[in-house]
């Protein structure tokens, strides 16, 4: 093995390292972990005890909350205490008078100082109209929500229920997209190899293959590890996994379909016409069906989890290199299965 | 591709079939007595049940039937097709015959189903639209399926192991149309997912037509 | 033979090792030693799991070569 052949595997190795330490490292932003009390009534003196996550309520000078009912009313706090770095008591005065007639609205809680930026804890309170409240909106709209700090510095966004698992994007989601590159490899070689009926073709497929499938198996476990600790259960309903489920299914297929016949040459040809076909039926089952119902995975269904915005600049930084990286290793265990494969061919043809 | 070749292919598939009656109502018998079985230990069959039910029985009914018939298939038969056919028209009979054959078992179950635990379909147009789609993706697959193991000397067991996850997206689709269907869904996008089942069906027939050719040649 | 005692073992560790993490888990809900730090160790799980499905196709790529080997060997 030269130095021709090394710098792809070196370079796999190099920027996996450099997403193990980035994506292990790099701190979440701040983030509201949960708030007490969760109910109001309108006019009531509101002693708000808030646990953040990554917060500096005690070090940081100029803090300043709101609540905030919708795009221009809100609330400012009257007081802000930091108990300590992670948690803090804030005093509202809820105003006895509102500008809409709904019996009970979310509240949006926002909190900013100097060190930490702005944050966002949404339907931190349920505030609950009594008695026949007078309709108008003038204490809702003397909040000075202006000015919002910004924080420096290279940070993860902070999801409530996902907290530090955020970072297993990019281990588990690019596994996924490691897995499809690795595929799309195996599909190109069964092709080449139905074209022009060259052996060593099928081998690169089934190479590329089996460790497609390491991949979605790995993938599968790390997806129900990750759910576990977020939904709190192994196996969810959710549309995404349970089709990424069946799809491991078609290719374990793939690998009976090769391990039942010992001719090499039919064998070659059914594996080979098994992946296109197989390949075909996976498009629709990770893709468009999905997508068309409600999923727990991030940007389905208004789940808070990851949609749209969310997977920002920061996110990206390590998303992309971690798929490059994995795809590459992905290729060096397939390259050491194709030079066995073809060892172990080259000495059975001798004897 | 020639019409008349289809056609012929097809007839005697056809009559193949029938003259061995016994294995026509060999599946006859399959589908009453899981029907029956599956009535006596529910007693009382609700709708979601019925949809479920009926594909779990059309499915392995189907695989069993398929199965049956191309193992009676000999290698010799193979090669005198090889030299009187195109491949195409050769597949795309089988494909049809397998189609008709699947809806007719379609209907037989539907109707032993029906006699036993009611008719709880609401919504005719699409239910029977859906089920004609699945039933021709289910008949693609098979066929596809069948000419593998076929070409991998004919084993019964590597075809339901190869068939059986490939039909099971079709199979999902299939069972949320029927439950829209029937009314225990209320789904206003059902109609995209009939047009999914269409394109999935259109693709999985181009992939065959396209891969057979090559298969036959071995 | 013994290459596949030593996997099944290796295999039988992590088992327990799982069935020990649900356990600890299962137990009082949010703050348990995994859950701990904004559920930072469930990442580091997700990671040893990736590092113990590569080891798993060494191992495997592992005994083809011997056996591989020892064709050769026997040949000469």
């Amino acid at each position: 093995m030269g130095v021709k052949g090394l710098w792809w595997k070196v370079a796999g190795v190099i920027i996996f390292i450099f997403v193990l330490i980035g994506g292990l490292c790099v701190p979440l932003r701040p983030g509201v972990t949960s708030s007490q009390p969760a109910n109001a009534k309108n006019g009531d003196t509101l002693f708000m005890n808030v646990i953040g996550y990554n917060t500096h309520f005690s070090t940081a000078q100029n803090h300043r909350a709101w609540l905030k009912l919708d795009s221009i009313h809100a609330i400012a706090a009257k007081d802000f205490f930091g108990k300590n770095e992670n948690e803090a008591v804030i005093t509202f005065y809820l105003p006895k008078d509102l500008p809409t007639s709904a019996k009970v609205r979310p509240l949006t809680l926002i909190v900013d100082n100097e060190l930490d930026g702005a944050f966002v804890q949404p339907n931190a309170l349920f505030l609950t109209i009594e008695d026949n409240p007078t309709h108008s909106s003038s204490s809702w709209t003397q909040a000075d929500l202006t000015n919002l700090s910004v924080a420096s510095g290279l940070k993860f966004p902070y999801r409530n229920i996902l907290n530090e698992t955020i970072r297993n994007t990019f281990f588990h989601v690019a596994l996924w997209f490691a897995m499809f590159i690795l595929l799309i490899a195996g599909l190109y070689h069964a092709i080449m190899y139905l074209r022009t009926g060259d052996y060593d073709h099928d081998i690169q497929s089934a190479s590329f293959n089996r460790i497609a499938i390491l991949y979605g198996v790995l993938g599968l476990l790390t997806g129900s590890v990750w759910a576990k600790f977020t939904w709190n259960t192994f196996w969810t309903t959710d549309v995404k996994l349970n089709m990424t489920a069946i799809a491991m299914l078609i290719y374990l297929a793939y690998l009976v379909l090769r391990g039942s016949s010992a001719d090499h040459d039919r064998r070659a040809k059914l594996a080979a016409s098994y992946t296109i076909f197989a390949f075909i039926a996976l498009i629709p089952l990770v893709f468009v069906i999905p997508r068309m119902t409600d999923s727990l995975h991030p940007g389905n269904g208004g789940n808070p989890a990851l949609g749209g915005e969310d997977l920002d600049h920061t996110l990206r930084l390590f998303f992309y290199p971690s798929i490059i990286a994995l795809s590459l290793l992905g290729t060096w265990m397939a390259s050491l299965l194709i030079r066995y494969e073809r060892l172990k061919e080259k000495i059975f043809l001798k004897s | 591709m020639n019409i008349i070749n289809i056609k012929d292919i097809f007839i005697k598939e056809f009559s193949v079939e029938f003259r061995q009656k016994f294995a026509f109502f060999g599946i006859f018998l399959f589908a009453a007595t899981v029907v029956f079985l599956i009535y006596k230990s529910f007693n009382n069959i609700n709708p979601r049940e019925w949809t479920i039910l009926i594909w779990i029985i059309m499915l392995f009914a189907g695989l069993n039937a398929v199965v049956k018939s191309f193992l009676q298939e000999k290698k010799e038969t193979y090669l005198y097709y090889y030299t009187l056919f195109d491949p195409i028209d050769l597949i795309v009979a089988k494909l049809v015959y397998n189609f008709v054959f699947l809806c007719s078992l379609f209907l037989i179950i539907l109707g032993i189903l029906s006699v036993f635990s009611g008719f709880p379909v609401k919504d005719f147009s699409l239910f029977f639209s859906g089920s004609a789609l699945g039933i021709f993706g289910i008949s693609v697959v098979f066929t596809f399926v069948s000419v593998i193991s076929s070409a991998d000397g004919g084993n019964g067991t590597l075809m339901s192991i190869l068939a059986l996850p490939l039909v099971l997206p079709i199979v999902l689709l299939l069972l949320k149309i029927s439950q829209v269907s029937v009314r225990l869904l209320v789904d206003t996008s059902v109609v995209e997912d009939v047009w999914l089942l269409a394109g999935v069906d259109c693709i999985l027939l181009g992939a065959m037509l396209l891969l057979f050719p090559a298969l036959w040649r071995s | 033979m013994n290459n596949l005692l030593k996997i099944k073992k290796f295999v039988a560790t992590i088992i327990i090792m799982m069935a020990n993490i649900d356990l600890v888990s299962g137990q009082n809900y949010p703050s348990d030693f995994l859950r701990s730090t904004g559920k930072i160790y469930s990442v580091a799980l997700v990671i040893a799991i990736i590092f113990i499905g590569i080891v798993f196709f060494l191992f495997r790529l592992d005994n083809k070569l011997t056996k591989l080997e020892n064709h050769i060997k026997n040949e000469q």
